[in-house]
Parts: C-alpha cells; sequence; structure tokens
C-alpha cells in the first residue's frame, strides 16, 4: 500500500462547487425530462393511434435513439447540427435538447406500452356509455396506464439524471464536469470522485424514494 | 324501439352475422341465446356500435346508426350496456364510475350528477358502497354497480352480454333480481344469457341464434316447449344437461 490518506479537507473544499455542478445536473434532468415527457407521449400516441406515416415517423426516431450511444447523439447535436444549421447551440440548451430527445425516445416506449396494457373493456365501457373517444382516454384510459407508468418513469428518471455526467464532453458545467475542474487545480482524484459519486447517489435515491411514495398513493 | 335489417359482420374472411333481422318494441325484454361463437355479443356490440357493421340497417330510437351526422355517441349514452367482465373504472370509486357519464356526456353539474348516482345505486341495493373502490366489492356487487352506470344516463335500452356468466353462483342472484326489477319497470332489455331461467320466466321473448342467423324467434314458451329446428332442440338438451 502506498501512504494513501483521505484528505477530508479537499472533500470539503470542493463541496460549494460541486453542489452548483450538482445543481445543474438537477436543472438539465428535470428540463430533459419534462420536454422528454412531452416528446415521449407524442411519440407513443403516433405509434398506438396515428396513420402509416406517423408511425413510421415515431418509430425511426425511437429506433435511431434507442439504437445509439447517447455520446455519440449528444456530439452529433453540439459538434455536427450547428454545421449545417450555421450557427451553433449554447451547451445548455443544447443538453437540454440533447437529453429530451434521448428520454423522449425511451418514454415512448413506456407511454405506448402502459397504454396497451390497458384491458379494451375499459375503452369498450367508457365508449358505451357515450364518452368520445378523446374523454376516454382522458378519464378512463390515460389516469390508469399513468400510475402503471410510474415506475418505468421513475427509473428513466434516474438513468438520465446519470447520462447528463455524459453531458461533459460539450463542457456544460454540471456536477461531473466540476469534479474534472476541482480535481484540476487540487488534484485529489480519489476524494472528489468520491464525493461526486456520492452527491449522485443521493440525488437517484432521493428521486427512488419519492417515486415509492408515489406508487403507494 | 331497435330496429335492425339484413345486418352482416365480417372480421376479414369470417362471416360472423349473416343477415339479421329483427324489430325489438319499447319495453320488451329480449333474450338471446345460442352456442358459443353464434355471434350473440357481435350482434350486441353492433347494436350500439362498439362494432362497425360491414353492411345492413340499424335504427336505435330513430337514430339510423349508419347514417352520416348521427351523433354516435350520443346515441351510445341511450343504449345502456353491461358486460360479463364488469368493466368498472378501478381508478375510480363507485359513486365516480356512475357520475363520469352523466357528467362528462351529459354535462351535468356534480351535485346533480352525484344525486342521480345515489337515486340508482339505492335502486341497485348499493347505497352504502358509494365510496368504495371496484376492487373493494364482490363480483355481483360490481355488476350492479355496471347497472346502476348504464342507468345513471337514463338509457332508453339497456343491452346484457352475459352478465352472469363469470360470477360465483351464489352471487348471480343478486344480479338477475335488479335486472328482474328493472323488467317490471318496462325497461327495454336485450339479454344474452346462458341463464335459461331468467330466459323462460323474465323475457317476454327468446331469440335463438346459430352460426350468425337467427333461427328461432318468439315467446320462451313456444320456443322452449315446441323449439321447431333441430339445431335449438339439441341446444337445449345440452344446456339442461349442465
Ligand atoms: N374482434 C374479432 N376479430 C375476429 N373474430 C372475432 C372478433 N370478435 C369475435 N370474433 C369471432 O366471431 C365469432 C362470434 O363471436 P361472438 O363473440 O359474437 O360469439 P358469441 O355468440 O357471443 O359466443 P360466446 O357465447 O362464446 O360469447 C367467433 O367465432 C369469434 O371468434
Ligand atoms: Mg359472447
Amino acid at each position: 500500500m502506498s501512504n494513501f490518506e483521505f484528505d477530508w479537507s479537499a472533500v470539503f473544499q470542493a463541496v460549494p462547487a460541486l453542489v452548483k455542478g450538482a445543481e445543474l445536473t438537477v436543472v438539465i434532468t428535470f428540463g430533459g425530462l419534462f420536454f422528454g415527457f412531452i416528446i415521449g407521449v407524442t411519440a407513443g400516441w403516433m405509434k398506438l393511434a396515428g396513420n402509416m406515416v406517423s408511425k413510421a415517423v415515431a418509430n425511426f426516431y425511437i429506433e435511431a435513439i434507442r439504437g445509439t450511444p447517447f455520446i455519440v447523439q449528444v456530439m452529433f447535436l453540439y459538434f455536427g447540427v450547428p454545421l449545417a444549421l450555421g450557427f451553433r447551440i449554447p451547451p445548455l440548451v443544447a443538453a437540454i435538447i440533447a437529453l429530451s430527445l434521448n428520454a423522449g425516445a425511451y418514454i415512448a416506449e413506456i407511454v405506448r406500452g402502459a397504454i396497451q396494457s390497458i384491458d379494451r373493456g375499459q375503452t369498450e365501457a367508457g365508449r358505451s356509455i357515450g364518452l368520445t373517444a378523446p374523454q376516454a382516454m382522458r378519464y378512463v384510459i390515460w389516469p390508469q396506464a399513468f400510475r402503471r407508468m410510474l415506475p418505468a418513469l421513475g427509473n428513466q428518471f434516474i438513468i438520465s439524471l446519470k447520462d447528463t455526467s455524459i453531458l461533459v464532453v460539450i463542457g456544460v458545467g454540471e456536477l461531473t464536469r466540476t469534479g474534472q475542474e476541482v480535481i484540476a487545480y487540487n488534484f485529489r482524484a480519489f476524494e472528489v470522485w468520491f464525493a461526486v459519486a456520492v452527491i449522485y447517489f443521493v440525488m437517484t435515491f432521493s428521486v427512488a424514494q419519492i417515486i415509492k411514495y408515489m406508487e403507494r398513493r | 324501439m331497435i330496429e335492425i335489417t339484413n345486418l352482416h359482420k365480417a372480421y376479414g374472411e369470417l362471416e360472423v352475422l349473416k343477415g339479421i333481422d329483427v324489430r325489438i318494441e319499447a319495453g320488451e325484454v329480449v333474450s338471446v341465446i345460442g352456442p358459443s361463437g353464434s355471434g350473440k355479443s357481435t350482434l350486441l356490440r353492433c347494436i350500439n356500435q362498439l362494432e362497425e357493421a360491414t353492411s345492413g340497417r340499424i335504427v336505435v330510437n330513430g337514430h339510423d346508426l349508419c347514417a352520416r351526422g348521427t351523433n354516435i355517441n350520443l346515441v351510445r349514452a341511450e343504449i345502456g350496456m353491461v358486460f360479463q367482465s364488469f368493466n368498472l373504472f378501478p381508478h375510480l370509486t363507485v359513486l365516480e364510475n356512475v357520475t363520469l357519464g352523466p357528467r362528462k356526456v351529459r354535462r351535468m353539474p356534480v351535485k346533480a350528477a352525484n344525486d342521480v348516482a345515489r337515486r340508482v345505486l339505492e335502486k341497485v341495493g348499493l347505497s352504502g358502497k358509494i365510496d368504495a373502490y371496484p376492487s373493494q366489492l364482490s363480483g355481483g356487487q360490481q355488476q350492479r354497480v355496471a347497472i346502476a352506470r348504464s342507468l345513471a344516463l337514463s338509457p332508453k335500452a339497456i343491452l346484457f352480454d352475459e352478465p352472469t356468466s363469470a360470477l360465483d353462483p351464489e352471487l348471480v342472484g343478486e344480479v338477475l333480481s335488479v335486472m328482474r326489477d328493472l323488467a317490471n319497470e318496462g325497461m327495454t332489455m336485450v339479454v344474452v344469457t346462458h341463464e335459461m331461467s331468467f330466459a323462460r320466466d323474465v323475457a317476454d321473448r327468446v331469440i335463438f341464434m346459430d352460426g350468425g342467423h337467427i333461427v328461432e324467434d318468439g315467446p320462451p314458451k313456444e320456443v322452449f316447449k315446441a323449439p321447431k329446428s333441430p339445431r335449438l332442440k339439441d341446444f337445449l338438451r345440452h344446456v339442461v344437461q349442465h
């Protein structure tokens, strides 16, 4: 063994910066999942109820995202797409767009699966009392489907939260990037990565608890 | 009340209804019997357009269901449907199950809808279960809630598709007794059933279906005591044995 000693002061000094990074991680995660949910519901619904064209579009989107690494999606969006557009996308905006598009594809499948899992008899009962198709969706199918989505959505939340660390490659100052920067001047890789890991864990664990609580209600 | 002319229904190659002609008058209680796969459910589902007919004419309460411009949702609200598997909304309480139609389809204010719901729930003997969720009820109670859910829309007719087939034997009676009360009050009812006692004692008319056709149609006395077709004779022999 080397004469390594865990330096607590390095951790304490790093904490304010790391917390700032964690805040940005949370912002990106919430932003990404908010838009990801909208995209996911739209794509899931297109796959369920759309015509041939919208089904094909939704399918292509979902498969393209699921079949490629997130890091490649991020770099393509941040370094590649601007060349075609002719203007740069600010890193934070690119981060949120990338995460939304990524989470949206997975959420689409979650939404589709949950809606399909609701018994056909529910729609029929709804229609038989005179509800229109959108009403039956809104008052009968969606509330039941949403409850079934919660575990998978919670899981996606945690995956997306951890995936934000990949955004180091475009220099967004989230938690992982902040960790790198702190180490660049104090050289305490062990302590800082340990602290970063603990902060990620506290965040994902909290999310898991909140989801558990919501499922119980 | 319900007038069906030359109704055909096919699923792809499979022709399930092969030309159904039937008239059901207001206040009539009609039992539909027949072997499995003969098209009984399909006929009911065509009447409230859960299935679209391949061809033919269905007129309900003066509304031609196939005509453009018919608001099918409003017609559906006037024809109740009670399913074999109850199909209550599991995320809603009994009261909410029953008020959903009045509130969203009839656009009743909450208080008026609740009053209607209390009245129909009392009728089916479930006043005490207003705040329960379907999963907390027995099958017989669930089916009675389902009947109340239909009644809350003041339907002109109610279609029942084997309403007691999913019930434990000791729970069948409570549902049949609610249906008997409705029949006595003059509700128009079309009841697909394997309960021959209900068909015999409550129905004004019995329709025997086989192979997508109506094979016999008459008062229960004639149909049960003096079946004309060999197929009905055969069917009755099998049913009585079970
Ligand atoms: N959605 C569907 N797609 C394809 N075939 C169907 C569909 N619904 C019913 N069928 C077929 O239509 C035929 C008649 O079905 P239906 O449910 O009307 O019979 P039934 O008389 O109600 O029988 P049971 O007593 O078993 O309920 C059956 O052969 C069935 O397999
Ligand atoms: Mg049937």
